[in-house]
């Protein structure tokens, strides 16, 4: 038999949890490269001299926990895939500022069916200043398709 | 007519087009479609009434649900309160012989979406599984294909006798009527697009560039 | 022309089309100031080693295009959210085109919703989002 992860469970033991805590904190030149990457033209983001100088603002997506999921969380029972990212800046990240991200388990379900189930999972991580400003959320989502159990005909 | 036979809304997990937008988008651009169909993933949308939207643009909105077999995704058009309780549409591994029978006896159809994708479509099953029982239509045009899946799914239809429809399977707003479905006939409830289908009076289309 | 305020904009507007570097300078360049280096995004040879077409655009590269596409229409744009779905790899070195559209205006708020697709060479659909964006009146 396949293990089935227990949603309630994990709703009750992992959700809006902080799992994980990590600091970063940018540099003029990051910013720059990061930006000129992408693409970006706006002065804002390349010209460490312009007085609303910060990150583009899809930056926090790039921040990534020290973990990928909580301690004690059951092992998952099939493939993960991403299925996608979303970011939403809330405040200008400068460069030269300790920013703390801390992520927590957002959002968990499944997709249940007599035979097999899909489990959805959004980590998110908050980036925050040093007053508790919140500047970004950024989401990733993960897909998982337990193992069908039968053999098909 | 012209119908757009596989579209997703919000309402599936990957969906990110409201429906409104769609059919402003219809209309603002001239898309060359009638109307469209919304084929969430794993579900039928009980709750949702699109009627005055349809009347506001002139828009026919139905809807269907698209549904996972060891064969991979299969639309479903005609969905009923009986063919809901026939079979679980959030099942992940349901059988397509089963998927088709209880269309076939509740009034549905079942047709096999984007066949030529790996994994997910009906053509990378068939040496498992053999040819499946009971298929009749298969979608030859998949706005979203890529490489040479609609080329392995048309031919996969002429090889095995199947008749061809299109959908876009948009997720976003303009990505809408990139591949569709004309009717010769107009279409107003999904009980006359169940008929249409199996009457077999149709042909698959695409805008793509 | 530059889009300024809201004022400026219509349902079904489509952004300038914009054909991001995808060269393998580039994605080095942003990776490393990314903090995501890897030879799976900067070396063929070995993405295609791991069972990959070659080295990949990472997602997020993906994401930042979107961004700086939405400035180059309305640098005075302010991202409120930027929501993308993978569908496959953008390869290093493969060009690609970004187009994007306005699906949705609400004046009132002076915020505007954007579909965005990145497609490659044979037009085919790579990965796709939709953006949140607040315009000035």
């Amino acid at each position: 038999m396949t293990e089935t992860l227990n949603i309630d469970s994990i709703r009750t033991n992992f959700l809006n949890q902080d799992y994980d805590e990590r600091h970063f904190e940018l540099t003029p030149e990051q910013i720059v490269d990061y930006a000129e990457a992408c693409g970006e033209t706006a002065l804002r983001y390349t010209d460490p001299e312009h007085p609303d100088f910060q990150a583009p603002p899809t930056f926090a997506s790039s921040f990534q926990p020290g973990k990928r999921l909580p301690d004690g969380f059951p092992k998952l029972p099939g493939l993960g895939m991403d299925a996608g990212k979303a970011v939403s800046p809330k405040a200008p990240m400068r460069p030269g500022v300790p920013l703390v991200g801390r992520t927590h388990l957002h959002d968990v379900y499944a997709k249940t069916g007599r035979s097999g189930r899909m489990t959805f999972m959004v980590t998110r991580m908050e980036v925050y200043d040093p007053d508790q400003l919140l500047l970004a959320t950024a989401d990733t989502r993960i897909v998982i398709r337990e193992r069908p159990t039968k053999v098909a005909p | 007519m012209i119908l757009d036979l596989h579209t997703h809304s919000i309402k599936s997990d990957d969906g990110r087009a409201k429906v409104q937008n769609y059919c402003q988008w219809i209309k603002t651009r001239d898309i060359p479609i009638d109307g469209f169909v919304l084929t969430e993933h794993r579900q039928f949308d009980n709750q949702s009434d699109y009627n005055e939207l349809a009347r506001e643009f002139g828009i026919t909105i139905l809807k269907g649900s698209e549904v996972e077999t060891e064969y991979g995704h299969v639309l479903v058009f005609g969905v009923t309160e009986a063919l809901q309780q026939a079979f679980d549409f959030s099942d992940i591994h349901l059988p397509l012989a089963k998927v088709v029978e209880d269309c076939e006896k509740h009034g549905a159809v079942a047709v096999p979406c984007h066949p030529g994708r790996p994994r997910v479509g009906m053509h990378a099953h068939l040496e498992t599984f053999g040819v499946p029982d009971g298929v009749r239509i298969v979608e030859v045009y998949n706005g979203g294909s890529r490489d040479s899946e609609d080329e392995i799914a048309q031919a996969m239809a002429e090889e095995l006798g199947y008749l061809g429809i299109g959908g876009s399977d948009a997720h976003i707003v303009s990505h809408v009527g990139r591949c569709a479905t004309r009717f010769p006939t107009d279409i107003h409830n999904e009980s006359e697009l169940v008929e249409a289908l199996r009457a077999g009076d149709f042909e698959a289309i695409t805008n793509r560039q | 022309m530059a889009v300024s305020s809201i004022r400026d904009v219509e349902f079904g507007a489509e952004l300038p089309v914009f054909e991001p570097d995808t060269g393998l300078a580039n994605v080095k360049r942003f990776v490393v100031a990314a903090g995501w280096n890897g030879p799976r995004f900067t070396d063929h040879e070995a993405a295609r080693k791991e069972g990959l077409p070659g080295a990949l655009v990472p997602g997020i590269l993906s994401q930042g295009y979107l961004a700086a596409m939405i400035h180059r229409w309305a640098p005075e744009a302010l991202i409120q959210n930027v929501d993308t779905v993978f569908r496959a790899p953008l390869i290093v070195d493969e060009p690609c085109s970004i187009s994007g559209v306005v699906t949705d205006i609400d004046e009132e708020a002076g915020r505007v919703e954007i579909d965005l697709t990145i497609t490659n060479a044979k037009g085919e659909t790579r990965v796709f989002g939709t953006a949140e964006v607040k315009l000035p009146a």
